[in-house]
C-alpha cells in the first residue's frame, strides 16, 4: 500500500503539526462556550492550607463555630496558580509574607481592613508585630490596610546550639544573654565544624532553611545598615554596585565556601531541622517554632537557644516567613470566608496553636499560653522575651518577583562557584542578571 | 482515470461501484477513529490551543486582568537566553548518552530472554521491574543506592579501593541520571522488542537454520531486519521521552528528598524541561515557559522528521499491508 | 556446555546488575532509621517498617484508589486504541494520512505543555476532584497505544480481511473476531504501559484530585515522615516495596498472557 510507506509519513507529521495550529486558531470560539465558574454563596468555604497546620479537628471546630462547610485543599503553589488560571481560586489561602506584595499588587487578595475594624476577636491593638507584614499602603509593606494575618510567627534569626559539638571541640557555648556578631559566629562555626574520614560529624552553622530563604537573611543583615538588596523602587537588584550588599553576600558565600554550611556540593539528604535532631549540626538558625522539636533523643538536654546574631550592632529579629492566611479577591462570599478566617486566627484553633509552642501567637493576648514547663522551654522563653522587643521590624520584599526567584538563582549559581567553575564576581553577576530580568518581567506585567 | 471511461464506455458502472465502496470504506474509517477524533478535539486541541495562546502573552499565572499579547517576543527571547541554550545542550547530551545505549540494551535483553531458557519468566520480571517502579520511587531508590554513606555503590567501590567516599550525585550527576534513566526504561523497551520478536513467524528462522545458518546469522539476517519497525518505534519513543525528562533530575538533586518548586538540580543536570519548569513555576513566566516548551516540540519534531527521512533506508515492513 | 554458558552467563550478569538497586531497597527497608546512614546492613530485620509504611500512608485506601483509576483507564484506553489503530491500519479514506500524522504529532508534543491549560479545562467543566478526566482521556484513546496497535496490525496479512469480507463479515466483526483475539502481545504490552502511566503518575493526580481520592503515588510522596516532618528513608523504602508489589503480580499475569497470545504465527497458515 502506497500510503503505508514511511516516505510519506514525514509529510503526514508536518500536516499534523499544521492541524494543531489550525485547532489553536479555533480556541477562542471554544473558550467562549465554556461555562463561567461558580463557587461560594453556597455555605461552603474552600481553604488552601498545609494539612499539618490545619487538623481535621480544627476543621470540625471551625465548621461548628461558623455553620459553614469547609473544604481543604493542600497548599501547593502549582495548584494555586492553576486554580487562579481556572478562575476558581480558593476562598482562603495560606501565604508567606514574601509572596504577599506580589499578590496584593496584582489585586488577587482582599483588603480586610473593614473586617478587622468590626471584629471583636481580632482587635488591631492586640495584633502581634509580625502582622505588619500583611499591611500594604499601595507602595510598600508595613504600613496601611491589613490584607491578612499570621497564623503564628517567630523571631526567625535566633540560634540553636548543640552543646555536645562545642564540648567535642573544646569550645565554650556562647552566652544566651549577649548576641554574637556574625563575624564571631563565622569564627565559631569553623571551630565546631567537624569531618572525620571524609564523613560529616558536625556542620558548623546551617541557616536560611537550606538557602531557600537566603535573600531574607541577607536583607535582614543589610537592614541593620538601612540598606536593602534592591533599589528603593525595587526596580533592580543591586549587589555589585553596593559595597554593603557585596559584603553581606560575600559573607554568606564565605560560609558556604568554608564548608560549615550545607551546600549543593556538600549536601545533606535531610532538611536542616532533621540534621539538628540527629546531632549533626552545631549551630542552627531557626525561629522560636523550632524549639517545639529541637529536643530529640540525641539532643535532649544538650540544646540551648541563643539570641539572634548582629551584623552591625543594631539588633533586628523579625520573622522571615510570617506564614498566614489571606482571602481571595475573587471569593463569592467574603463574609463566609472571613468567618472561617476569624475563627482560625482568634478562636479555639488559635489557642491550641499557642499552647503547642509551634510559634508565637498572632495575638499578643495569647502570648501567656506558650508552654514553659521544662527547663528547655524556660530557657527558650527567657531568650524569646529578649527577642520580642527586637522583632518589630519588617523585611521589604520585592513586589515584582516570586518569593523563590532570588534563592533559586543563588542555588543554581552557587554550585559552579563552589566548584571553581565561575568566580565570585561572576556568581554575583549571574544572580543580578537573572533576578533583574525577572524584575523587569514583573514590572511589565503590573505596569510598575 | 477520466480517459479510461472514454475508452471503455461499457464498463461505466464499475467506477461508480468503486466510488460507492470507497465512500463506504471512508465512512467505516471515520467511524472507527471517531473516539480518538472526538477526544483529540476536546481534550487535546483545546488545551494545546490554550498553551499556544499562552506562549504569545506575558501571562504570569496569577491575575488574568494583567495579561497582554506580546507577539513572538517570548520566542525571540528564548534564542538569547544562555540558560536555555545550556539546558538544551545538556538535554541533547543526555539523549546521546541514553538512547543508543538503552536501545542496544533493550534489544539484547529481549534476545536473551526470548531464548528457550529456564527461569525466563524470572529474568523477564527482573528486567521489567525497574520499569514498573514509578519515577518518584525510582529516584528514591537511586538516591539511597548511591548515597555516600548508606549506599551500596560506595560500599562496593570501597571493597576494591578502600577509603573512598564518592558523592555521586554531586560529582557525577549526569552519569547517575543516565544510568537511572536507562535502568528505568529498559524493561519497557524490552517488552516491545519481545512482542516484536514473537511476532516473527518461527518458520522464517527455522527455514534459515535448516539452510545451515548459525544463530548469529539468523539474528543478523532474519531477526534484525524483520525487527526494524520495532527498533524504529523504540528509537522514536526513546528520543521523545528522553528529551522530555523533567522530574528525574529534580528528584535526584543532592539534598532533600522530594519535589518542590524550589529544587534546583546541579548545573550538569539542568535540563531543558527543568529550565521551562523553573521559568513557569518559580519565575512565574507562564508565557515564556510555554514558548520554551513549543520550541522543544519543534526540536523533537525536527529530530523525528530526520528519523523518518532516514527510515526508508533501513526500516523494512516485512509483511507490507 | 559452552552453549549453555552463552545462554545463561550474560543474562544472569544483567539480572544481577538490574536487581542490585532493588536488592538495596529491600535491605534499606529492613534497617532501623538510625542505621540508615551509619551501617551497611541491618543488625536485625526491622519488619515494623512495613507496618508503619501501611499505617502512615493509609496504604490500602490509596492503593485501592490507584487500582480503580489505573485499571479502568487501562481497560478502556486499550480497547479504544486497538479499535482506532485497526482503523488506521486497515481502512482507507481521504484524510487518513493527515490524521495519522496528527496522532504522531501528538505523541511528540511535550505533555508538560498541556499541563496548565488542561487543568483550566477540567476545572471549568467542573470535573476536578473526580476520575472523569481519566475516563475521558481513555475514551479518546492514547496516541502511543494507537501507534503501537497500528504498527502491530499493519503486519497482519491482508488476505484475512478479504476472506472474512467474502464471508460477509463487517469491519467491527473482523476487528472483534480476527484482530483483537490475535493482538495478545500488543494488548498486554500497551495495557501495562497505560496502567503504569496512571499508577506512577504524580503531576496530574496531584493537580486534579483531592487529598482523599488521590492516588498512592501522591500520597506516598508526603506520607513517610516522622511527626516533625523528617523523612523516614527506611519506611519509605518499605513503602516502595509494597507499592511495586501489585505491579509485579500484574506483570507475572500479563507475562503469561503475552506468551499465550503468541498466535500471530498461526495467521500464516
Amino acid at each position: 500500500m502506497e500510503e503505508l510507506k514511511l516516505t510519506t509519513t514525514r509529510r503526514k507529521i508536518l500536516i499534523g503539526a499544521g492541524a494543531l495550529a489550525a485547532a489553536a486558531a479555533a480556541a477562542p470560539i471554544l473558550a467562549a462556550c465554556q461555562p463561567t465558574p461558580k463557587t461560594g454563596g453556597s455555605g461552603k468555604v474552600t481553604v488552601m492550607t498545609d494539612p499539618n497546620e490545619f487538623s481535621d479537628d480544627d476543621r470540625k471546630t471551625l465548621e461548628n463555630a461558623t455553620k459553614l462547610k469547609i473544604e481543604v485543599v493542600k497548599s501547593d503553589l502549582t495548584t494555586l496558580y492553576a486554580m487562579f488560571a481556572a478562575g476558581n481560586p480558593p476562598d482562603v489561602f495560606r501565604v508567606q509574607a514574601a509572596g504577599l506584595p506580589q499578590y496584593i499588587s496584582r489585586k488577587m487578595v482582599k483588603n480586610l481592613q473593614p473586617y478587622f475594624a468590626k471584629s471583636t476577636l481580632l482587635k488591631p491593638d492586640d495584633l502581634a508585630p509580625a502582622n505588619n507584614f500583611y499591611k500594604w499602603d499601595g507602595k510598600q509593606i508595613g504600613k496601611g490596610d491589613l490584607y491578612g494575618m499570621v497564623k503564628d510567627w517567630s523571631p526567625d534569626f535566633t540560634l540553636f546550639a548543640y552543646t555536645k559539638a562545642f564540648d567535642d571541640a573544646g569550645v565554650k557555648v556562647p552566652s544566651d544573654t549577649t548576641a554574637l556578631t556574625y563575624d564571631e559566629l563565622r569564627t565559631l562555626a569553623n571551630k565546631v565544624n567537624k569531618k572525620a574520614g571524609g564523613k560529616r560529624v558536625y556542620w558548623g552553622f546551617v541557616h536560611s532553611n537550606n538557602d531557600q530563604w537566603i535573600d531574607r537573611t541577607a536583607m535582614n543583615m543589610l537592614a541593620e545598615k538601612n540598606q536593602n538588596l534592591y533599589s528603593d523602587d525595587f526596580s533592580k537588584l543591586v549587589i555589585s554596585g553596593n559595597p554593603e550588599a557585596t559584603k553581606v553576600i560575600r559573607y554568606l558565600y564565605d560560609l558556604a565556601a568554608d564548608g560549615v554550611n550545607e551546600t549543593p556540593i556538600d549536601p545533606s539528604p535531610n532538611w536542616m531541622g532533621a540534621d539538628f535532631n540527629e546531632g549533626q549540626i552545631a549551630i542552627l538558625q531557626y525561629g522560636y517554632w523550632f524549639s517545639a522539636m529541637a529536643e530529640s533523643d540525641k539532643t535532649k538536654g544538650k540544646t540551648v537557644m541563643l539570641p539572634a546574631p548582629t551584623w552591625a550592632g543594631v539588633r533586628r529579629d523579625p520573622t522571615m516567613t510570617a506564614t498566614g492566611w489571606v482571602i481571595s479577591s475573587q471569593t463569592k462570599d467574603p463574609d463566609a470566608a472571613w468567618a472561617v478566617f476569624e475563627q482560625y486566627m482568634g478562636g479555639k484553633p488559635a489557642q491550641d496553636r499557642a499552647k503547642s509552642g509551634w510559634g508565637v501567637p498572632g495575638l499578643k493576648s495569647l502570648y501567656p499560653q506558650m508552654p514553659q514547663q521544662t527547663d528547655f522551654q524556660k530557657q527558650v522563653q527567657k531568650v524569646l522575651q529578649g527577642e520580642l522587643s527586637k522583632s518589630d521590624f519588617i523585611l521589604q520584599f520585592n513586589p515584582y518577583i516570586g518569593e523563590e526567584t532570588f534563592s533559586t538563582s543563588w542555588k543554581k549559581n552557587l554550585e559552579p562557584a563552589l566548584k571553581g567553575t565561575i568566580s565570585f564576581d561572576k556568581f554575583v553577576q549571574n544572580i543580578e542578571s537573572e533576578v533583574n530580568t525577572a524584575i523587569a518581567d514583573g514590572k511589565r506585567i503590573i505596569g510598575g | 482515470m477520466a480517459g479510461a471511461t472514454h475508452v471503455l464506455p461499457r464498463v461505466m458502472p464499475r467506477p461508480a461501484l468503486l466510488r460507492r465502496r470507497a465512500v463506504r470504506r471512508a465512512a467505516t474509517f471515520y467511524l472507527l477513529v471517531s473516539p480518538w477524533l472526538l477526544g483529540f478535539v476536546l481534550l487535546s486541541a483545546v488545551p494545546l490551543a490554550g498553551a499556544l495562546l499562552m506562549s504569545l502573552t506575558n501571562y504570569d499565572g496569577l491575575n488574568l486582568d494583567y495579561v497582554a499579547f506580546v507577539g513572538v517576543d517570548n520566542y525571540a527571547r528564548a534564542f538569547s537566553d544562555p540558560e536555555a541554550q545550556h539546558a538544551l545542550l545538556r538535554t541533547l547530551l543526555l539523549m546521546v548518552l541514553v538512547v543508543p545505549t538503552g536501545l542496544v540494551l533493550q534489544l539484547l535483553l529481549a534476545l536473551m530472554v526470548d531464548q528457550p531458557i529456564r527461569l525466563s519468566n524470572l529474568f523477564r520480571t527482573i528486567f521489567y521491574l525497574p520499569y514498573v517502579i514509578p519515577v518518584v520511587a525510582g529516584a528514591w531508590v537511586w538516591k539511597i543506592f548511591v548515597d555516600p554513606s548508606g549506599g551500596l555503590v560506595n560500599a562496593l567501590v570501597g571493597a576494591v579501593v578502600p577509603d573512598v567516599n564518592i558523592r555521586w550525585l554531586v560529582e557525577y550527576p549526569t552519569l547517575v541520571l543516565a544510568v537511572f534513566t536507562i535502568w528505568g526504561a529498559a524493561g519497557g523497551g524490552m517488552v516491545i522488542f519481545l512482542a516484536g520478536l514473537q511476532g516473527i513467524p518461527a518458520e522464517y528462522r527455522e527455514a534459515a537454520m535448516i539452510d545451515g545458518a548459525s544463530p548469529a546469522q539468523v539474528t543478523r539476517f532474519i531477526t534484525l531486519p524483520l525487527l526494524t519497525p520495532v527498533i524504529f518505534f523504540n528509537l522514536v519513543t526513546g528520543i521523545i521521552t528522553t528529551l522530555q525528562v523533567l522530574v528525574q533530575p529534580m528528584l535526584l538533586s543532592p539534598g532533600i528528598l522530594g519535589l518542590s518548586p524550589g529544587t534546583v538540580p546541579p548545573l550538569d543536570n539542568y535540563l531543558y524541561p527543568v529550565h521551562a519548569y523553573i521559568e513557569i513555576f518559580v519565575k512565574q513566566l507562564f508565557g515564556y515557559g510555554a514558548a520554551l516548551l513549543w520550541l522543544l516540540f519543534a526540536v523533537v519534531l525536527g529530530l523525528t522528521l530526520v528519523l523518518f527521512g532516514t527510515s526508508r533506508r533501513w526500516v523494512h515492513y516485512g509483511v507490507e499491508a | 556446555m559452552t552453549r549453555a554458558a552463552v545462554r545463561y552467563v550474560p543474562v544472569s550478569f544483567f539480572a544481577v546488575v538490574f536487581a542490585l538497586p532493588i536488592f538495596w531497597v529491600l535491605v534499606t527497608s529492613l534497617k532501623r532509621q538510625s542505621e540508615f546512614g551509619s551501617s551497611l546492613f541491618p543488625t536485625q530485620l526491622e519488619w515494623p517498617n512495613y507496618q508503619l509504611a501501611v499505617v502512615l500512608a493509609d496504604f490500602m485506601h490509596f492503593a485501592l484508589n490507584s487500582l480503580v483509576l489505573s485499571g479502568s483507564y487501562a481497560t478502556i484506553v486499550v480497547i479504544v486504541s486497538a479499535l482506532v489503530g485497526y482503523g488506521f491500519a486497515r481502512h482507507r479514506a481521504p484524510g487518513r494520512n493527515q490524521l495519522f500524522g496528527l496522532v504522531l504529532a501528538l505523541l511528540i508534543v511535550p505533555t508538560f505543555v498541556q499541563f496548565v491549560p488542561q487543568f483550566v479545562l477540567f476545572a471549568r467543566l467542573g470535573l476536578t476532584n473526580s476520575y472523569w478526566p481519566w475516563i475521558l482521556w481513555a475514551l479518546g484513546g492514547s496516541p502511543f497505544a494507537i501507534f503501537l496497535f497500528r504498527q502491530f496490525f499493519a503486519t497482519f496479512p491482508r488476505e484475512l480481511d478479504d476472506a472474512a469480507e467474502v464471508d460477509g463479515a463487517g469491519p467491527l466483526r473482523i476487528f472483534l473476531q480476527i484482530y483483537l483475539p490475535n493482538a495478545g502481545p500488543a494488548i498486554a504490552a500497551s495495557a501495562i504501559f497505560m496502567f503504569l502511566w496512571v499508577w506512577g503518575d504524580y503531576l496530574y493526580p496531584a493537580l486534579l484530585l483531592h487529598q482523599d481520592n488521590t492516588t498512592l503515588a501522591v500520597r506516598m510522596a508526603n506520607a513517610y515522615v516522622d511527626p516533625h516532618g523528617n523523612p523516614l528513608q527506611t519506611v519509605t523504602m518499605a513503602g516502595v516495596v509494597l507499592y511495586v508489589m501489585p505491579l509485579i503480580l500484574f506483570f507475572a499475569f500479563a507475562q503469561r498472557f503475552i506468551v499465550r497470545g503468541i498466535v500471530t504465527t498461526g495467521l500464516k497458515g
